[in-house]
């Protein structure tokens, strides 16, 4: 199980990536910034980076509309 | 998206991003290769050759400029083999031979081993502020002013800068960018406009927002590209697009109105042509030779300025997804004068309230007010101009309609103040905010009215759960209204502050806040006045004018707890449809949040519940804003809030006094 932005729990499985985390919340916003635990993980990796179990997922969505 | 290719670098083996350019590769590994037309704001074009590399593809050598050589495939490259060394000392010296003072000629010679120059010619120019022919000012003027003010004429030994003909071009704005990016200082900047005491700070954060639009909104916003409509194809997939009066957050059809349809068939321009010539967002969109199908000016082709997102989602709110419609509603409404927010909102309510059954085409004055229906909604926009017909009424908007038929026609005064966007009498703008505590009261508590100018929270609260507490919500409609106000306050747009943002953004500590954009805000105040100013003082000063104006908003009778509420239909779903659309959330929320068990109640039960316990919430939020801002529990500002921010003169103190606790 992963904990997205302290709210939405997600059922964990061998091989998550952040892009499927972002893609089960539906998250296509430009400007999001993630985080894993803490540690920033760049655009470019979100198909690669791995998330482990229990993870602490931030997607930071900034300030856009208004 | 991640497409990653291994390289080798002078041995070293890394990984890069397919397409992304060889210099920045060859940086990553920590080799400094010499530059001098290269800016890394600036789109690369090996003018100088001086970062040329020995790439190996399929067992192939050759020399390419590293800086704007794509890396497409698996390559070996050497940075320092003998060809690339030999290349380099030998452009070096030429380069040396013809500006033999110019610093930066100088320090990249010297990295190529050279001193001295043997190529010393009648070109040489010991001018050590020479232009080196670079051409980074000219990319500086498209790429950043989206200019053509400056360029090259001439060939071989006579390229030389110039603007057209030879003389100064009066469509010059006076950017600075040329300047800026110069390496050598040949281009001088005289200030002598608004006698700023510090122009070059000015100048220097001003940059950084320019080159950020150069290079980064492209994959951001994309506000160059098609302008605030790129927010109707991110609120429809985060279910935050008013559609039919706010009542759902999504529709199937906005296909037809976003950002992708408008770019495609509708925007003409795509140049700095927006509320000031020389913005380097230019985020301002026009469509050309509209050829309108009604009113006045039925017949003739108009230039259409927008739409904007506001404009798009008020179509949207309104059923109309067509973007014909979109462009007439458009021009007609900055034709008439007629803001196209309230508007939009205002018959968005009608319709609603038409389809309800609360009027009817008896009161309509025949005219099928059905969500959707773009000939009858351009009829009554025509009507509201004109002064006839039902227009007259629609006019007055939502709170003056509501009164009406409640005395005139008998209509539900429960339903309608439930389903009438408006607060303090102004129209809400187009966020649907039932998901977000925070963004109700930036509407509800906002001193003009439910605009979207004070506070924009709904990413904060409902998607990043930044602000989970009644006491952080406090802390950001505190904070975020008063920075907004202030900038407003100094005449400096909200879209440079977050409709771009900083590459290393997500490494400062309020990244919600654009740290650095804020401290831009900052510099332009002090370049300008001298003042050095922080969050504190920002604060400060803000506090006086805001404060200033709650006060005014009371004495003209809008300025208190009764005032700051919004329609529950901003807070939650009013009918059992709403309610059945989004039946999975409320029922997770009555039974996680509340803690009641929705099986076996009837929808208008849980209706009840869901509203009991959102209007509860929303108390709660306004009683932790006004303790964060200095108010009474009744939202008027304490007289001790008034004299520590130095504005306690009795004739704002005979306003609020008889509401201190």
């Amino acid at each position: 199980m992963i904990v997205v932005n302290e709210r939405t729990r997600l059922e964990w499985r061998d091989g998550m990536t952040a892009q499927d985390v972002l893609d089960a919340m539906g998250y296509r916003f430009s400007l999001i910034t993630v985080t894993i635990n803490g540690e920033f993980v760049p655009k470019d990796d979100y198909d690669e980076h791995r998330i482990p179990d229990g993870a602490d997922v931030r997607a930071i969505h900034l300030h856009h509309g208004g | 998206m991640a497409d990653k290719i291994k390289i080798t670098i002078d041995g070293k083996e890394i990984s890069v991003q397919k397409g992304s350019y060889l210099l920045d590769a060859v940086k990553k590994t920590g080799v400094t290769v010499p530059t001098l037309c290269h800016h890394k704001d600036l789109t690369p074009t090996g003018t100088c050759r001086l970062c040329l590399c020995e790439v190996e593809v399929r067992g192939r050598r050759k020399l390419v400029t590293s800086c704007n050589y794509p890396v497409r495939e698996e390559i070996e490259v050497y940075t320092n083999s003998e060809p690339v060394v030999n290349h380099r000392k030998i452009l070096a010296e030429m380069y040396l031979g013809r500006w033999p003072n110019v610093p930066a000629i100088k320090y990249v010679a010297e990295m190529c081993g050279i001193t001295e120059s043997r190529f010393t010619s009648n070109l040489t120019d010991e001018n050590p502020q020479a232009c080196i022919l670079c051409g980074r000012c000219v990319r500086a003027c498209r790429e950043f002013a989206l200019e053509k003010i400056i360029d090259f004429a001439g060939r071989g030994i006579k390229r030389h800068l110039t603007m057209p003909f030879g003389e100064v071009d009066p469509h010059c704005i006076g950017c600075t960018a040329c300047a800026f990016v110069c390496p050598t200082g040949a281009i001088e900047i005289v200030d002598d406009l608004n006698h700023p005491l510090d122009p070059q700070m000015i100048r220097d954060h001003g940059m950084k927002v320019n080159a950020e639009m150069a290079v980064l909104d492209k994959d951001q916003c994309r506000m160059r590209e098609v302008g605030t409509a790129n927010i109707v194809d991110v609120m429809d997939a985060y279910d935050l697009l008013p559609v039919h009066n706010y009542q759902f957050g999504t529709h199937p059809e906005t296909w037809r109105i976003n950002s992708k349809m408008l770019k495609a068939r509708y925007f003409t321009q795509g140049q700095a042509d927006g509320c000031w010539k020389g913005c380097s967002m230019a985020c301002a969109k026009t469509i050309d030779d509209f050829e309108l199908k009604t009113g006045p000016y039925r017949g003739q082709k108009v230039c259409v300025d927008g739409p904007e997102y506001e404009t798009a989602a008020g179509a949207a709110n309104m059923g109309c997804f067509d973007a014909d419609f979109l462009a007439e509603f458009n021009f007609y409404c900055d034709t008439y004068g007629i803001d196209t927010i309230s508007a939009a909102t205002t018959i968005a309510f009608v319709m609603e309230s038409f389809e309800a059954g609360a009027i009817t085409t008896e009161h309509t004055g025949g005219l099928e007010l059905h969500f959707g229906a773009t000939n009858e909604t351009l009829e009554l926009l025509h009507q509201m101009a004109d002064g006839r017909g039902f227009g007259v009424d629609v006019g007055q908007g939502i709170r003056w309609l509501k009164q009406k038929w409640v005395k005139e026609y008998g209509a539900d005064p429960d339903f309608l103040h439930d389903i009438g966007m408006e607060s303090k009498g102004l129209e809400t703008s187009e966020y649907v905010c039932k998901e977000s505590l925070a963004q109700q009261a930036g509407y509800g508590m906002a001193i003009k009215g439910p605009q979207h100018d004070e506070a924009w929270l709904i990413f904060m609260d409902m998607v990043n759960n930044q602000i989970p507490t009644f006491e952080d919500k406090a802390e950001a409609l505190h904070y975020f209204p008063l920075w907004r106000t202030w900038f407003g306050l100094m005449g400096l747009c909200k879209l440079c502050w977050n409709d771009v943002v900083p590459a290393d953004n997500y490494a400062t500590d309020e990244p919600h806040k654009i740290p650095e954009h804020v401290d831009n805000y900052f510099k332009f105040f002090e370049g300008m006045t001298g003042i050095e100013l922080d969050e504190s003082k920002m604060l400060d000063q803000s506090a006086r004018v805001y404060n200033l104006q709650r006060v005014m908003c009371r004495m003209l009778g809008y300025g208190a707890r009764e005032d700051d509420h919004m329609p529950y239909r901003a807070m939650g779903p009013v009918t059992v449809k709403e309610y059945e659309s989004r039946a999975e959330r409320y029922d997770k929320q009555l039974k996680e949040i509340i803690g009641v068990d929705p099986d076996g109640k009837i929808t208008e039960e849980r209706v009840g519940i869901l509203r009991r316990y959102r209007e509860d919430q929303y108390e709660k939020v306004m009683d932790a804003v006004y303790i964060r801002r200095g108010w009474t529990r009744n939202g008027v500002p304490k007289i001790e809030r008034l004299r520590e921010l130095g504005i306690d003169l009795p004739e704002l103190v005979v306003i609020v006094e008889k509401d201190q606790e």
